[in-house]
């Protein structure tokens, strides 16, 4: 497998890439973006554009392309380089810098190659990156194993909405047991957070609306259920309809008011609040 | 690696006529010749991609007509006039840096056929695009 690695001088993720890239004997060539490599990265983006991601600071590196596949920041880098696509969906680009590493899902991915997710998450810490895991709950027994080594600095929970409407919010049938067994080892990361986006649902007939605070406060519920509290750090978010994927999504109109949300919620979570 | 300049490294031209979304135009037998400023290029960085228009293209004054990317950043590229596209620089698909590296001349953007020649009186002169970077 012969690899291109687009880099930016002086990026430190890159260089782990890179030396892991030596430690398998993987063949790669590097094109630093900056120095020489300019010209070929600009070839690479104007055929690739729509494929390269933009975070908040610019496009993340490193990139990584085989001739066919091309995998962003330092992660899904990684993963792709130990096990090709098998780990697709429990990497996503991340954006944070510096020593902390994100886009990394627990739920995202295929259970079946738990060991192989784990023994990316190992090599990052390795690496003295910190890690901000997030998850829907779905996967709780690969959660579990993150939390027993340790592989978690930051924990992430995204509890998509009630009991009821779990597998209809996730798009795929869900144990809402897995959930719960999640929730309940939530408390044990050492710095975590639970949220809920107000998500629009499709409903039975079809229509779509955001979910109601009545269906948060059962949310709410759900969590302190999984967890055995009543006191957990969660946060309401609002949806925001131009970054939806679904046409019709996109369709809708902000929640401008999020604070009838946030007084349902504390029916059941006393400390629920809004994210800013 | 492109560092930002300080504003008194910048460069402005006398003689044509800057938009306050940072493009300007240059009149040039009737037609209007478009770019972007010294300060724009700067601000964006090394250019990887230019997006333009298709000639025959026609826009009004503030409208997007396309937009310049570097690693860093994406920025739209908008309308000092209203007009139609009758010229692209073919030259920036394979050389975006030009635009960094001559705003002013070989990094032009679009020739336009201005739909009212007299909109140019409504851009701003050198030292008033200066004084509003300030």
């Amino acid at each position: 497998m012969d690899i291109t690695i687009y880099t930016a001088t002086g990026c430190a993720r890159c260089k782990i890439v890179k030396g892991f890239m030596e430690e398998r004997g993987i063949s790669y060539v590097e094109k630093d973006m900056k120095a020489d490599g300019k010209d070929d990265f600009q070839a690479f983006y104007k055929a690739n554009r729509s494929a390269v991601f933009r975070g908040p600071e610019g496009i993340e590196f490193p990139i990584i392309y085989d001739g066919e596949n091309i995998r962003q920041s330092i992660g899904a880098a990684l993963a792709f380089l130990h096990a090709g696509k098998k780990l697709d969906g429990f990497f996503t680009v991340g954006t944070l810098h510096k020593e902390w590493v994100n886009g990394i899902h627990v739920s995202g991915g295929d259970p079946r190659y738990a060991e192989e997710f784990l023994y990316i998450l190992r090599y990052l810490k390795d690496k003295n990156m910190k890690l901000q895991l997030e998850t829907t709950g779905k996967n709780s027994g690969v959660l579990k194993q993150v939390l027993d080594e340790g592989l978690a600095d930051v924990m992430i929970m995204d509890v998509l909405g009630p009991e009821h409407l779990y597998s209809r919010l996730a798009g795929e049938e869900i144990d809402i047991e897995d959930i719960k067994a999640s929730l309940g080892l939530i408390q044990s990361f050492p710095e975590y957070k639970i949220r809920t986006v107000i998500a629009p649902v499709i409903r039975e007939d079809g229509s779509v609306s955001y979910l109601t605070p009545e269906e948060i406060a059962l949310t709410a519920k759900l969590i302190g259920e999984g967890s055995g509290s009543n006191k957990l750090p969660y946060m309401l978010k609002a949806f925001e309809p131009k970054e939806a994927q679904n046409p019709e999504f996109r369709k809708l109109e902000p929640i401008v008011n999020l604070l009838p949300y946030r007084s349902k919620a504390r029916t059941y979570q006393v400390f629920a609040d809004i994210e800013k | 690696m492109s560092n930002k300049k300080s504003k008194d490294e910048l460069n402005f031209r006398d003689y044509i006529f800057y938009f306050e979304e940072h493009t300007w135009a240059k009149i040039e037998d009737g037609k209007v010749k478009v770019g972007i400023t010294d300060y724009a290029q700067d601000q964006l960085g090394d250019i990887i991609f230019i997006q333009l228009p298709e000639v025959g293209a026609e826009f009004q004054k503030g409208d997007e007509f396309g937009q310049a990317e570097s690693a860093k950043t994406v920025s739209q590229l908008y309308m000092p006039i209203g007009g139609k596209i009758i010229e692209t620089n073919e030259t920036l698909e394979n050389d975006p840096e030009l635009v960094n590296n001559s705003p002013y001349d070989e990094g032009w953007m679009i020739v336009i056929e201005p739909n009212d020649l007299k909109e140019v009186d409504s851009l701003l002169t050198k030292d008033l695009y200066i004084k509003l970077l300030k």
